[in-house]
C-alpha cells in the first residue's frame, strides 16, 4: 500500500480576512514499510499533514490516495471503516480511554473489526507482551507511566494490522530511556510485521533512527533525504 | 465482547468516570421519584378512598329505579315488579347483597328546629349487608323490630336540631294522596360516615314504618352490592347489569354507579390527568438536570470522542454510547427511585395517612380521615419508562452536537 498526495492543501479560517495556510500544496509518496520522520518546528503543519494523510482531517484542495483510492471520495462512513482497518494512531497524550485496562484498550479497535474475541484477547496479550507490558495487562491507564501508556497505544495501534501508523509526536512526553525503549518496539514492529510508520517529531533522537526524513517549515516541505538508521543500543 | 456488550460496558464504565457528580444526578433523580410516587400515591389513595365510600355508603355498584321516580321523584313511582328483580339477584354468583328501601323527601324536626331531609326507609337485616352503616353507629343502636317508629340521625343533624337518643323527632313528608303525613319517632341511634354531605341530607327509619305512614307498598330503590369490591373491577358490574335488564320491567331503569354519580367518574378522569401532570413536570425537570450532566459529560470529553471516531468507531455508535450513557443513569435512577418510592409506599400502605386538620373539608367529599395511598404497577412501570425515555431525549443534544465535529477538530479542543 502507497499513500500519494497531490497538491494537497490545507488552509485554515479560508473565509476569514487573515487565512493560515498550515500545509502548501505538498505532493509526495510514501511507500509500504517506511520508517519516516517528519520534523519541522511546532506550527510548520506537520500535525496537520499526518491527519489529512489519516484522513481524520479534511483537504482544502489536492487529494491523498491509498493504493489508488482517493480518501475524499469515500463516504464518511466508509472513511471512518478505512481508518480503523488500515491506519493506526499514536498521539502525544497517549489518548487511551481511562476506563479500560490496557488489554481492553488494545482490544478496543479489534472489537470494533468484529473479530472473534479469543482472536482479540490472543492478539492484545501478544502484542502487549511484545512491549513489555506481560504484567500491566489488567491495569488502568491511571495506574500506568506516561512510557507504558504510550506503549499500549502502540500496542493498541498495531492491533488491528494496519498498514500505516500515524505517530503524532509519540515520544514528546516521554523521558530519555522511555523515547528508546518506544522506538525500539516500533523499529522492531516496523521491521517484523512490515508496518508503514510515519510520525511528526522535532526529537533528534527520533529523527536519527527513521530511515526517511521530512521537513517541513512553514506549511512546506522543505526537505526529503534517506539516512542510514541509528540502531538499538 | 459482542458490540452492543462493549458500548454497554464502556458506557457503564464513563458513568462512574466523576462518581460525585453522577451520584448527586442519580440523588436528585431517586428523590424526585419518591415525591412522584408519594405524590401519585396520594391522589391515588385519595381519590380512591372518595369513590370506595362512596361506593359503599351512597351509590352501591348499582341501584334500580322506576323511571318516572328518576325523572321527577314522586313517592308513588314505587319499583315496578320488584320481585323478578330479587329473584334473579339471589340467584347472581356476583351478588353479594341487595337492599330495597322506602324513600320520601320531607322535614325533620325537633323541639327545637327542623329542616329538610331524605327519609331512608330501610330493611335493617338487608341495608346492614350492602352499606357499613350499622358500623357507624357512635352512639345507640342499629335498627331492629323492637319498639315503635325508631329512627337514626347522623351526629351532624343531632347537634343541629339539639337531639340526644330517645329524643323525640317529628318526620313529615307528601303521602300517596298528595297531604302531608306525619308521625313522631325516636332517635334509637346517632351514626356518622365520612362523608358530611351525606350525614346532613339522610336518615333512617324501618321500610315498613314508612311505606305504612305513606299508605304504600313497594320500594323506591334496590341498591345492589358485588362481592367484587374495587371499583376498577367494572366490567362485572356491567355484566350484572345486563343480565338485570333482561329480566327488569321496562319501566324500571338499572344505573350502575358511574351513571349515578358521574363526579366519581371525572374522578377517575382526573386521576389519569393529575399523574399525567406530576410526572410531565418531573420528567421535565429531570430532562433539563440530565441534559446539564451529558452537556458536561460529553463536551469535557470532546477530545476523547474524536480519538474514538479516529481510531475507527463509526458515528452511530458515538451516539449510541452518549444514549447508552444517559439510559444508564435514567435505568439506575428509576430503579433505585422507585424501589425507594415502592418502600415508603409500602410503609405508609401499613400505616396509612392522617390527614389530621384537613379532615373536617375533606369529609364533604366522602373522603376517611385516615386512607392508604396506593400506586399500581402499571403507574410504577409508566414513571419507569417515562423516566428512561427522558434520559434518552436528554441526551440526543449532546450527542448531536459532538457528532456534528469532524475528529481533527474534536481532538484538538483542549478539555
Amino acid at each position: 500500500m502507497t499513500i500519494q498526495t497531490h497538491q494537497l492543501t490545507k488552509v485554515y479560517n479560508a473565509d476569514s480576512d487573515f487565512p493560515v495556510q498550515a500545509v502548501k500544496p505538498l505532493d509526495l509518496t510514501i511507500a509500504q514499510g517506511e520508517f519516516v520522520a517528519v520534523m519541522g518546528p511546532s506550527g510548520s503543519g506537520k500535525t496537520t499533514l499526518l491527519n489529512m494523510l489519516g484522513g481524520i482531517d479534511q483537504p482544502t484542495g489536492g487529494d491523498v490516495t491509498i493504493d489508488g483510492q482517493s480518501l475524499g471520495k469515500l463516504s464518511q462512513r466508509a472513511l471512518i471503516g478505512f481508518r480503523r482497518d488500515h491506519i493506526g494512531f499514536i498521539f502525544q497524550d497517549y489518548s487511551l480511554l481511562p476506563v479500560l485496562t490496557a488489554l481492553e484498550n488494545v482490544e478496543f479497535v479489534m472489537q470494533l473489526q468484529g473479530r472473534p474475541e479469543s482472536e482479540c484477547r490472543q492478539r492484545a496479550e501478544q502484542l502487549l507482551t511484545e512491549v513489555g507490558l506481560k504484567d500491566h495487562l489488567n491495569k488502568v491507564p491511571a495506574k500506568l507511566s506516561g512510557g507504558q501508556q504510550q506503549r499500549v497505544a502502540v500496542a493498541r495501534a498495531l492491533a488491528p494490522r494496519p498498514r500505516f501508523v500515524m505517530a503524532d509526536e509519540p515520544t514528546a512526553n516521554l523521558d530519555a530511556q522511555s523515547t528508546a525503549e518506544l522506538l525500539d518496539i516500533m523499529q522492531q514492529l516496523n521491521e517484523t510485521e512490515g508496518t508503514t510508520f510515519i510520525f511528526s517529531t522535532h526529537d533528534p533522537r527520533v529523527i536519527k533512527r527513521a530511515r526517511r526524513v521530512i521537513v517541513f517549515e512553514d506549511g512546506r516541505l522543505t526537505e526529503d533525504r534517506q539516512q542510514e538508521p541509528e540502531r538499538a543500543a | 465482547m459482542a458490540a452492543s456488550t462493549q458500548l454497554a460496558t464502556l458506557a457503564w464504565r464513563n458513568l462512574w468516570r466523576n462518581k460525585l457528580r453522577t451520584s448527586i444526578m442519580l440523588g436528585a433523580v431517586v428523590f424526585g421519584l419518591v415525591g412522584v410516587v408519594a405524590m401519585i400515591g396520594f391522589v391515588a389513595g385519595l381519590y380512591s378512598n372518595m369513590i370506595q365510600n362512596a361506593i359503599a355508603w351512597q351509590t352501591s355498584q348499582l341501584q334500580i329505579h322506576n323511571r318516572h321516580y328518576l325523572e321527577n321523584p314522586d313517592i308513588q313511582d314505587t319499583l315496578l315488579q320488584p320481585k323478578v328483580i330479587t329473584d334473579l339477584l339471589a340467584t347472581l354468583p356476583e351478588v353479594a347483597a341487595w337492599s330495597e328501601r322506602f324513600i320520601a323527601e320531607g322535614m325533620v324536626a325537633s323541639a327545637r328546629a327542623n329542616r329538610g331531609i331524605r327519609i331512608n326507609g330501610v330493611v335493617p337485616d338487608q341495608e346492614v349487608r350492602v352499606t357499613p352503616i350499622a358500623g357507624a353507629i357512635v352512639e345507640g343502636a342499629w335498627l331492629d323490630d323492637q319498639g315503635r317508629n325508631p329512627v337514626l340521625v347522623s351526629k351532624k343533624t343531632a347537634e343541629r336540631l339539639k337531639l340526644r337518643l330517645g329524643s323525640k323527632i317529628v318526620l313529615t313528608f307528601t303521602d300517596a294522596q298528595g297531604d302531608v303525613a306525619g308521625a313522631a319517632f325516636r332517635v334509637r341511634g346517632i351514626f356518622r360516615t365520612p362523608s358530611t354531605n351525606f350525614d346532613e341530607g339522610n336518615l333512617f327509619v324501618r321500610h315498613k314504618d314508612l311505606a305504612a305512614l305513606a299508605g304504600l307498598s313497594g320500594s323506591h330503590e334496590i341498591a345492589v352490592r358485588l362481592h367484587e369490591e374495587d371499583y376498577r373491577a367494572f366490567d362485572t358490574v356491567l355484566a350484572v347489569k345486563t343480565r338485570l335488564q333482561a329480566v327488569s320491567d321496562p319501566g324500571n331503569r338499572i344505573r350502575d354507579w358511574q351513571q349515578i354519580q358521574p363526579l366519581l367518574a371525572s374522578i377517575l378522569g382526573q386521576m389519569g390527568v393529575s399523574n399525567a401532570i406530576i410526572i410531565g413536570i418531573y420528567v421535565v425537570a429531570m430532562g433539563f438536570g440530565i441534559v446539564n450532566i451529558m452537556l458536561m459529560s460529553v463536551f469535557e470529553r470532546t477530545r476523547e470522542f474524536g480519538v474514538l471516531m479516529a481510531v475507527g468507531m463509526q458515528k452511530h455508535r458515538v451516539f449510541t454510547l452518549i444514549l447508552l450513557e444517559s439510559a444508564w443513569l435514567g435505568v439506575c435512577g428509576g430503579l433505585l427511585g422507585l424501589l425507594a418510592g415502592y418502600a415508603l409506599m409500602q410503609l405508609l400502605g401499613y400505616t396509612g395517612i392522617a390527614l389530621g386538620t384537613m379532615a373536617e373539608g375533606l369529609g364533604a367529599f366522602g373522603a376517611d380521615t385516615l386512607f392508604y395511598p396506593r400506586v399500581t404497577a402499571s403507574e410504577y412501570a409508566l414513571i419507569f419508562v417515562t423516566v428512561v425515555a427522558a434520559s434518552l431525549l436528554a441526551a440526543l443534544y449532546p450527542a448531536r452536537q459532538i457528532l456534528r465535529k469532524p475528529p481533527a477538530e474534536a481532538m484538538a479542543e483542549k478539555h
